[in-house]
């Protein structure tokens, strides 16, 4: 079964379980210690500090309601394009290969998502939810309007 | 052992087993010899000569008739010298009337000898020169032997004429073994003797020679000791009990106690400091852990997006290595919060255990043995080393056990203090292998 990605970067939160695919991830950091931004709503935990840029970090947990009693939390950047944030997460994510992982049905958990959900990838062990990350982050900070000057694509250098 | 004849002076003398001629004998003979005398030459003359010769016959043997024994007065005057200087001299400025010419000049010596050595003049040498001659010849006699004849020392001491006197006589016993009523009875009733002065004992009169200047040096010394202990124990009376705090051999029990808990609650802060440096150095080395599994992850997240074969290797290695330093952290951090644990019991029993032997301790009361001071150790060790030293010198003084036993019975005996001095409470075994020596206990020790 052909899963479109090689592998995904999986971790707890509360009862569940999530996944982030490896064409996705850009890398995990220590969030030990993250720079507080001012006038910023409760999810925004902060910035981070990611190959030399500035990665605003975005409280998963937080954001969708889900009680979380780490006290070591660590980001997974997430890319596109040239766009980039992290999720705050309160383990170090685990790489799992496509090879041990398959497509699995949606649960009514996931139905309550709504359109943050985007599929569900199971081992012999767990299943993962896998969530449309960019779209939390854009309903936390909506994406400015390009200017008229700028090129987007020149921008992400792909 | 046969018992000593008992010597009277009532007693009927001695004499010699050939008995002198009677004086018919003598007479009859110095005439036999006056009538041969005149037969050879006739006239008045003779006829006094004859009669001059008999008379001095006749007066020379009714003097021999009426004079006792020699021999039985010379033996008499031996024995009242002999218990003369037993007695240590006689104070009474009055002869004796049996002791005249030579035998009261002897008299006077042996009586000034004997009250020299008794105060202590410097006469005791030449005293117990004479008492071994006297010992020596003493032997000899009983013996059957002549002083005179085995001993050539004794021709030129003093006792040359007493010896000669009493030769011939060597059966008889001596005054020094005589009992002590006959003795009293030989020497007069009315005289009294010195109360200090020691009686004599058969140990004595057959013991070693006695050297009185050294004794008299080792009593001084011995003094000196005594004085030096009872300041030692002033001393310690007196400074030690403002220091006892400080000393750990005068602390309480319950002080002990406490010192105990407190040096053990002190040698377990510092286990725990170090415990607690042990785990800041186990946080650090979980940091580096964690560093080092998320590059591991992000090697492998980079090997898996790039699809490279020879880079998955590499981040494989890398998380082996990562997934191992995290076990070894995991290891450090429970070693070190199961000891801090068990570090934490342990202080909590001690104070525990501390105040149950707090209590256990007031309940007994006093029936904890009384600390000893090391000075009071010390004397006592002195006071044992002072024992042995007076036992030996009454030993060489000539006392017996049974004398000393008698000499203890005195209200005022030195080696009685130092013989009922109380054994101390808490000795050690060491210290009571020699206290039992000479120590009794239940008395008191009053030097």
């Amino acid at each position: 079964m052909n899963l479109g990605t090689r592998g995904a970067l999986t971790f707890r939160l509360g009862d569940y379980c999530f996944a982030v695919r490896v064409e996705e991830a850009g890398g995990v950091l220590d969030a030990d210690r993250l720079a507080q931004l001012p006038g910023v709503c409760d999810p925004v935990a902060g910035v981070a500090a990611f190959r030399g840029e500035m990665v605003p970090v975005v409280d998963l947990a937080q954001y969708l309601g889900i009680e979380s009693a780490a006290t070591h939390r660590y980001a997974l950047v997430l890319y596109r394009g040239p766009d980039r944030f992290a999720l705050l997460v309160p383990e170090i994510p685990k790489l799992i290969p496509g090879r041990d992982l398959r497509e699995a049905p949606p649960t009514d958990t996931d139905s309550e998502l709504g359109d943050l959900f985007e599929s569900v990838l199971e081992n012999d062990q767990d299943q993962f939810h896998c969530l449309n990350y960019w779209r939390i982050f854009e309903t936390i900070i909506p994406p400015a309007s390009p200017s008229p000057g700028r090129n987007p694509s020149t921008e992400r250098g792909n | 052992m046969p018992e000593p004849r008992v010597f009277r002076v009532d007693d009927p003398p001695v004499t010699r087993s050939s008995s002198p001629p009677p004086a018919v004998l003598v007479a009859f003979l110095a005439a036999l010899c006056a009538g041969i005398a005149g037969t050879l030459a006739s006239g008045a003359m003779a006829w006094i000569a004859i009669g001059a010769v008999a008379l001095g016959g006749a007066y020379f043997a009714s003097r021999t008739a009426a004079q006792p024994p020699r021999i039985g007065t010379d033996l008499g005057r031996v024995r009242r010298l002999m218990l003369l200087l037993d007695r240590g001299g006689s104070t009474d400025a009055k002869r004796p009337p049996e002791f005249t010419d030579e035998w009261a000049e002897l008299y006077d010596k042996v009586n000034r000898l004997a009250m020299e050595a008794k105060s202590g003049a410097g006469s005791g040498p030449t005293l117990e020169k004479f008492r071994n001659q006297a010992e020596q010849a003493a032997a000899l006699l009983r013996e059957g032997k002549d002083p005179l004849v085995e001993v050539p020392e004794l021709r030129a001491g003093p006792l040359l004429p007493l010896l000669e006197g009493v030769k011939g006589s060597a059966s008889l016993p001596l005054v020094s073994h005589m009992s002590l009523g006959d003795e009293e009875e030989l020497i007069g009733a009315g005289e009294a003797l010195p109360p200090d002065w020691p009686k004599p004992s058969a140990h004595a009169a057959s013991g070693p020679g006695l050297d009185l200047p050294e004794l008299e040096t080792g009593l001084q010394d011995l003094v000196k000791e005594i004085e030096s202990l009872r300041g030692t124990l002033a001393g310690s009376a007196n400074g030690e009990a403002s220091s006892g705090a400080d000393d750990p051999a005068l602390r309480t029990p319950a002080q002990l106690v406490d010192a105990v808990v407190l040096t053990a609650a002190d040698g377990i802060e510092d286990l725990a400091a170090g415990l607690m440096r042990a785990n800041e150095l186990a946080s650090v080395a979980e940091r580096v852990t964690n560093r080092a599994t998320l590059l591991a992850l992000n090697a492998a997240l980079e090997a898996t997006r790039s699809g490279s074969e020879a880079f998955a290797a590499i981040a494989e290695e890398t998380r082996r290595l990562a997934e191992f330093a995290r076990e070894a952290t995991d290891t450090i951090s429970r070693l070190s919060s199961e000891i801090e644990y068990k570090v934490g019991e342990t202080i909590t029993a001690i104070h525990a255990t501390s105040e149950h032997a707090k209590t256990s301790l007031a309940q007994l009361g006093g029936t904890a043995p009384v600390p000893v001071s090391p000075s009071a150790r010390k004397a006592r060790v002195q006071i044992v080393r002072l024992l042995d030293r007076t036992r030996e010198l009454l030993r060489r003084l000539g006392f017996s056990e049974g004398a000393r036993s008698r000499t203890s019975e005195s209200p005022n005996s030195t080696q009685d203090d130092v013989e009922n001095a109380a054994p101390p409470a808490d000795k050690s075994p060491t210290e009571g292998m020699l206290l039992i020596e000479g120590l009794k206990p239940g008395a008191h020790l009053e030097s």
